[in-house]
């Protein structure tokens, strides 16, 4: 009897603890899952594209917009421009060059002035813009709906 | 009167009957296709050109077309009124051409103005239906130039514009329409058709391919070309039938470009060679850096920060082949070796995948066997319980 | 202590005594088919997985066509356990189907739908339907290639209907053609109306489950001979809900298995303009529908191949409903019930065997 009773305690005793493993291992990832991730949209309607007050008027770099490049510039008049940077040609990585002051690609010597249009060499066509926003000296750049 | 009235009616409808039965004179051909004529639109008529034609004659003599067409096109008062932007040199580039040397010269087999342009029909160079727009005037060119029999009186081959179609211009033109990519008239011109010089035609290369001509230039080997008076470009690219280049062009090893002038005694051996094996291990990385990458998005991983590595990879892998034009070990090895980096950081968002996918099948384990102990001891008390299990 | 007083606080102001009371009551026949008893709770167990795992998608899905993809993605590859919630999520609503498909099947050939539980049956089978209907909205939800056109075949099958087939194809759409629209709909749809219908509809199940106690099989009872105290039985609490959970409990590490050995794939980003990839087919559990359609001919004696499938389909569905009403309470009678379950089961079966083995017609 007492063996009885004993067991059946120590069998409830197991029970309590590996079913409190399962609740654990159930809760533990629903808990995780709860709190945001760092980056906390997905970065391919936004993507930051660095500090404003590092960029200074007729400059520009080259930013990750989800997998593909994104150029973030600013004029000489000093306004903040931001393009796909994939050109239209044969898809190579453009850049900004001061001298000419306009974006240019070193593949095959294409270039589109500050408004991403296509105005000398082959590409055929204009750079996709996308929105510049910024915010407590942090740029953002989205695409356009 | 009998006889009249019934010969009568035969007769007109003789006539009628061959009337239709002829064949469309040059004339009437002229006229239709004239409708459709730059010309016509901007209101000019068969005498405007064939002066002569009051006398039934419109046959123009071959060497006389030119300079017809010139007593307009050369006239930059009168063409002003027309178009005030449009050329007014054709004629002097074509003076200076070897088609129009020679036809000063009595040959009247070499093109002129209509063999190219139509002479009734002509369009606007812009108009895609045009003989001369970009994407027409290679078969325009390959009507005489690809003809062994017109081209075997002047000790010419007729393969050039075959030539042309198997490189990647061509397909650059006709399969992707980049109407950029250089056609016969680039490299030789249209109105000054000429063969380029051997030492010029890099010029035309270097309007697109703006940076390896730079490199070649600033290189040894601008000097050495200048000396032995070979073309900067031609010497490993060709002049029609560009290919694509390939890495195993570079190097000694049997079948390279560079053996043309290289063995493994000359200088430069190490040089060269030191491309080729820079050359040989970043398409080695970037490989293997896109077959795992492959392998972790197929397993259902994303790695997104590794395929923008990959691409950064492999856009120095294509500085890299630019630079092999500097023929010297700077600045290829750095640009290699960032590619290199840059492959390895692919491999490694491949490898944190693979990883992360284990992590998985590890945490998997663990809660498996709790699960499994959870359910060995729910059933050992499902057995043990009063008025006992089925 | 506070615990002791806890109870009776509680049991003052809530009927908690009654309905342990009457779960204490509740006892759960033991016989050879008894096993077919769990598949109800199992379903019900999956519904609340569904719930569960439903909710904590939501927090990051956006349901418009320029993010639904997107978002499912960052779900997937940025948010930690995201990709376990979501695989779950996809593996369960399967798992739900066929748990539902054999819950009606086993009522079917127990004869649990005779009197008094024909509303039992009844508000079963408006859930199985609605469960289709969950998988069918939430299958375009991730706005990939595959589920994008599998929407538009499954919606394009709406317009064979007589009168009111233009109109339905709209409203399953919002619009004439699948968009944008269709998503926030189906979303709409799915996380809301359906939900809604769905809780109350499983109220009525259980509380009339709870009100007429487990069926037991005609042959069951005749082999007891007339003495019903001859069945033996289980008590509800704690025996079959013990075993309920070790059936739950086999069923989440099989999901966790699922979800990590054969994640649910991402697909391709859908794009309406493209044309139509090869093989588009819709879910297993629609495939025989499906296959089917493609077996009949273009016309049946005058008529519409396309809509006389339609409707036969239609009139089954609402023969299934019905059925207790006109089932036979004869041995011979019920006999033909199983016979004809039988068939079904074995039609649908063969059609959706043919249309994953790609047979064509």
């Amino acid at each position: 009897m007492e063996q009885n009773r004993s067991r059946r305690r120590l069998l409830n005793w197991l029970l309590g603890l590996w079913g409190g493993g399962v609740l654990g291992s159930v809760f533990y990832p629903v808990v995780r899952y709860l709190a945001p991730p760092e980056i906390p949209e997905s970065a391919t309607l936004s993507a930051g594209a660095g500090s404003a007050r590092l960029l200074l008027p007729n400059s520009g770099r080259v930013v990750p917009f989800g997998s593909r490049p994104a150029i973030i510039l600013r004029t000489p008049a000093g306004e903040l421009r931001a393009f796909s940077a994939t050109c239209t040609h044969l898809d190579c990585t453009v850049q900004y060059r001061p001298d000419l002051q306009r974006i240019w690609c070193a593949c095959h010597n294409g270039e589109y002035d500050l408004n991403g249009r296509n105005v000398a060499g082959p590409p055929p066509r204009p750079l996709e813009p996308f929105e510049v926003n910024v915010k407590d000296d942090e740029i953002t750049i989205s695409r356009t709906s | 009167m009998t006889r009249t009235c019934t010969v009568a009616p035969l007769v007109v409808a003789f006539l009628l009957l061959c009337a239709h039965a002829q064949a469309q004179t040059p004339a009437d051909a002229a006229t239709a296709a004239f409708k459709d004529d730059v010309h016509a639109g901007a209101g000019l008529a068969c005498a405007s050109c064939h002066t002569a034609a009051g006398a039934g004659a419109y046959q123009t003599p071959r060497a006389a077309i030119a300079p017809l067409c010139a007593t307009c096109h050369s006239d930059a008062t009168y063409m002003r009124r027309f178009d005030p932007q449009v050329r007014v040199d054709q004629f002097l580039q074509y003076q200076s051409s070897t088609h129009g040397k020679r036809m000063a010269s009595g040959e009247a087999r070499v093109a002129t103005c209509s063999d190219c342009h139509g002479a009734h029909g002509v369009r606007r160079v812009s108009d895609p239906r045009s003989p001369v727009a970009p994407l027409n005037v290679t078969t325009t060119c390959a009507r005489c130039h690809g003809d062994s029999a017109r081209m075997q009186p002047f000790g010419r081959t007729a393969t050039p514009p075959a030539d042309w179609s198997a490189s990647v211009h061509a397909a650059a033109l006709l399969t992707r329409g980049d109407a950029s990519a250089p056609t016969c008239t680039a490299c030789h011109g249209s109105h000054g058709a000429t063969p380029p010089g051997v030492t010029s035609v890099a010029n035309v290369c270097a309007q697109c391919h703006l940076r390896e001509a730079e490199l070649f230039r600033a290189s040894p080997k601008k000097d050495i070309f200048d000396a032995i008076g070979q073309a900067e470009c031609l010497v490993c690219h060709g002049n029609h039938r560009i290919e694509s280049p390939a890495d195993h062009w570079v190097g000694l090893q049997e079948g390279a470009v560079c053996t043309q002038c290289h063995d493994q005694a000359s200088d430069s051996a190490k040089t060269i060679g030191g491309m080729r094996d820079g050359l040989e291990r970043l398409s080695t990385a970037v490989s293997a850096a896109e077959a795992l990458l492959a392998r972790a998005e197929y397993a259902g991983m994303l790695v997104d920060e590794g395929r923008l590595a990959l691409r950064e990879a492999r856009e120095r892998q294509v500085q890299s082949r630019v630079l092999v034009h500097a023929f010297a070990d700077e600045p290829f090895t750095t640009t290699a070796t960032g590619g290199m980096a840059s492959a390895r950081q692919a491999r490694e968002a491949g490898e944190a995948a693979m990883r992360e996918l284990q992590v998985r099948r590890l945490g998997l384990a663990v809660t498996t066997l709790l699960l499994v102990a959870f359910l060995v001891t729910l059933g050992l008390k499902i057995r043990s319980l009063p008025d006992g299990p089925s | 202590m506070m615990a002791p007083r806890f109870r009776p606080w509680l049991e003052e102001r809530l009927p908690l005594a009654d309905a342990i009371e009457a779960l204490r009551h509740k006892t759960v026949p033991q016989h050879r088919h008894s096993l077919w008893y769990y598949f109800g709770g199992m379903t019900l167990f999956l519904f609340g997985l569904q719930v569960g795992t439903g909710a904590l998608l939501l927090l990051y899905y956006r349901p418009s066509a320029a993010e639904a993809y997107e978002s499912v993605q960052f779900i997937v590859a940025r948010v930690p356990f995201g990709w376990l919630v979501r695989s779950i999520h996809a593996w369960s609503a399967n798992l739900m189907v066929a748990s539902a498909f054999a819950h009606l099947f086993s009522v079917l050939f127990l004869h649990a739908y005779r009197r008094p539980r024909e509303l039992t049956w009844v508000s079963g089978v408006l859930l199985l339907l609605l469960t289709l209907a969950f998988g069918f909205t939430g299958y375009l939800l991730p706005w990939n290639e595959i589920s994008f056109f599998a929407t538009r075949v499954g919606t394009d099958i709406a317009a064979t209907v007589p009168l009111v087939g233009r109109g339905l194809v709209r409203f399953l759409r919002g619009g004439n053609d699948v968009s944008g629209a269709t998503l926030t709909r189906l979303f709409g749809f799915h996380v809301a109306i359906l939900p809604a219908i769905a809780t109350a509809l499983v109220a009525l199940h259980l509380l009339l489950i709870q009100r007429h106690g487990m069926s037991v099989p005609p042959s069951v009872e005749e082999r007891a001979g007339q003495d019903p105290a001859a069945v033996r039985s289980l008590p509800f609490l704690p025996h079959f809900l013990l075993r309920d959970l070790f059936a739950w409990t086999t069923t989440l590490a099989l999901l966790a298995g699922l979800s990590t050995f054969y994640p649910w794939e991402l697909g391709v980003k859908a794009d309406p303009f493209a044309a139509a990839p090869a093989g588009i087919r819709p879910e297993w559990y629609f495939l025989w529908a499906f296959e089917t359609l493609k077996y009949v001919p273009a016309t049946v004696a005058g008529i519409e191949g396309e809509l006389l499938a339609v409707a036969v389909m239609g009139a089954g569905a609402i023969g299934v409903l019905l059925l207790p009403f006109f089932a036979g309470h004869t041995p011979p009678a019920r006999r033909v019930v199983v016979w004809v379950g039988i068939i079904a089961l074995g039609f649908m079966t063969v059609m959706t065997a043919l249309a994953l083995t790609g047979t064509a017609p």
